[in-house]
């Protein structure tokens, strides 16, 4: 069941109504009941593993918990996440690495092929394994004591609206609210049902509609002339911001009509003037927690090198981060982008610093701008090794960009008409939310026809210009 | 060693690492305060805050700092 099928709009007033008639101390079991339900309603022999990471990650944060000596809590945290991560490798990695050694053999001449074994990616793998694993690091390091209840370690990994793409949370913040939940707020439900809302118009409006465009030019690179690469390469970014932008934000209505908080996920990310800030706006779950339990510990242990330890850091933790989304070359060229492109910052980050202060650059508009472009363009490009299949494909796009950049674009003008104005009134939003918060509110507007106004006005946007049917949530894939 | 000795080493440290020679320590200071502090320079403040000092600190002690005050006190038990 996903976020934009027909059984999640009938489930979720249903889950509502029960979550509310539910007495308070029990809440936390009618979450975990329909949590359970919504997975299962996905692949019901996939709920078996996410059972094995909830008992496995119980047993052995409790375990963590009641151990005295470091050696024995530092074991048990190894063990657990070594135990969590299995699954995660074998669905994600057995198929290419099964490849791998296949064409390695043969390349000596040896022919013992093993059996191949297609399995479809458990969806959400990625994202509960991480919550597990980010649970286990913080009982090893004293930030929460284990939760007795595994009921409750069981809600916040397999927790509905975050399970499928994130946000990743933290048991810091999620547990306590499973634990005490509140009576209905009238604030809380208008707050969660705006945002989702604003998700589906993301997802629906400009995520799918800008997917139509991007779809048919990288479907068929080789025929496809420069300009329209080019196009297509700028709007790629535009729909990743909206469909996992707007698939957070229903993950966090959600949560939120039932009186959760859940973090927020991205923060206006094409209004950052450095990568350095682009990656604390973008994706900022799954950036946070790559950084508190990957690359600290990593730059931790290679701190004795200086600035280049935290650049050997920075780039395997973002090779991670890469090879993550997918075992192939061009994520790992992706992360090795993102990680110099860091790098870069970070060792010039003194000089730029002074000549920008010297220049009294930081408040002018124009030098702003500047840098949000070119903080545009670095992503974007880095974004062609995450859009394309192959390497070669990249780098034929790169090609044709620079060299077949005369020919007319292809133009499906209904297609990307609608895809700018609604990447325009995203942006238009964002930018109002970025340089005049509180002012010129919509949503949130004190007089009730115009907020009342604005709700149906997206509501019919989405009803008229939403493409049914369209892509699944590209996160799903990973 | 005083608690004002290692605020005053620290300073020198803090003032090096973020290249602001205006800044000045307080307990309550958090890397939220500071132009530049993240988890970057984090790492090279450590770093050099060992090498100050002569310590060595623990992952699961720097995970646990919130402020310069934890920071601080942490020093004073490790000298």
């Amino acid at each position: 069941m996903v976020f934009t099928s027909l059984n999640f709009l009938l489930f979720f007033p249903i889950l509502a109504l029960l979550f509310y008639l539910t007495p308070l101390k029990w809440r936390w079991a009618s979450l975990l009941a329909a949590s359970f339900f919504f997975y299962i309603n996905i692949k019901p022999v996939y709920a078996l593993l996410l059972v094995g990471v909830i008992s496995s990650t119980y047993l052995f944060t409790r375990l963590i918990d009641k151990s005295r000596t470091e050696y024995k809590k530092s074991l048990f945290m190894v063990i657990n996440i070594i135990l969590v991560l299995l699954p995660l490798f074998f669905f994600k990695y057995f198929t290419v690495t099964n490849n791998a050694i296949i064409q390695l053999m043969e390349s000596r001449n040896l022919h013992w092929p093993l059996p191949e074994i297609k399995y479809m990616l458990p969806i959400g793998i990625s994202f509960y394994t991480f919550m597990a694993i980010g649970y286990t690091i913080d009982v090893y390091n004293e930030e929460l004591e284990a939760d007795r209840n595994i009921g409750i370690v069981a809600l916040f990994i397999s927790f509905f609206p975050l399970i499928l793409s994130g946000p990743i949370e933290r048991a810091k913040n999620m547990i306590p609210q499973f634990r005490e939940f509140h009576p209905i707020n009238y604030e809380n439900v208008a707050a969660g049902l705006k945002m989702m809302l604003w998700g589906y118009f993301m997802k629906l409006v400009v995520a799918d509609r800008i997917g139509i465009y991007v779809d048919v030019v990288y479907g068929n690179i080789l025929n496809h002339n420069g300009s329209s690469l080019l196009i297509a390469s700028i709007l790629y970014p535009f729909q990743v911001y909206a469909d996992l932008g707007g698939y957070s934000l229903i993950a966090i209505g959600v949560s939120k009509v039932m009186g959760l908080n859940v973090m927020q996920n991205f923060k206006r990310p094409f209004f950052a003037t450095s990568m350095a800030e682009f990656w604390r706006r973008w994706h900022i779950s799954l950036i946070t927690w790559l950084t508190d339990y990957v690359y600290t510990p990593l730059s931790f242990s290679l701190r004795k090198l200086g600035i280049w330890g935290i650049v050997l850091a920075l780039m395997m933790t973002f090779m991670i981060a890469g090879i993550w989304h997918n075992a192939a070359m061009t994520f790992v060229l992706w992360g090795l982008m993102q990680g110099a492109f860091l790098s870069f910052e970070a060792l010039t980050y003194k000089k730029r610093n002074a000549f920008e202060k010297k220049n009294n650059l930081n408040s002018n508009p124009l030098y702003l701008a500047f840098c949000m472009i070119i903080t545009f363009i670095l992503f974007a490009s880095s974004q062609i090794f995450g859009r394309a299949i192959t390497i070669k494909d990249s780098w034929m796009v790169f090609n044709k960009i620079f060299t077949d950049i005369d020919g007319a674009p292809y133009l499906d003008l209904t297609t990307l008409s609608y895809s700018m104005v609604g990447i325009l009134i995203l942006f238009l939003k964002d930018f109002k939310d970025e340089f005049y918060p509180g002012k010129f509110s919509f949503f949130q507007n004190q007089k009730l026809w115009i907020r009342y106004c604005s709700y149906l006005t997206f509501l019919f946007i989405i009803i008229l210009f939403g493409v049914v049917g369209g892509n699944d949530f590209i996160y799903f894939q990973f | 060693m005083e608690k004002t000795d290692v605020v005053t080493r620290l300073t020198i440290v803090f003032k090096n690492v973020f290249d602001n020679e205006a800044l000045v320590l307080k307990d309550d200071l958090t890397a939220n305060d500071v132009d530049n502090w993240d988890s970057l320079t984090h790492m090279i403040l450590i770093s050099d805050i060992e090498k100050e000092f002569e310590v060595k600190f623990k992952l699961k002690e720097l995970n646990k700092m919130r402020n310069v005050g934890d920071m601080v006190d942490l020093l004073l038990q490790k000298k």
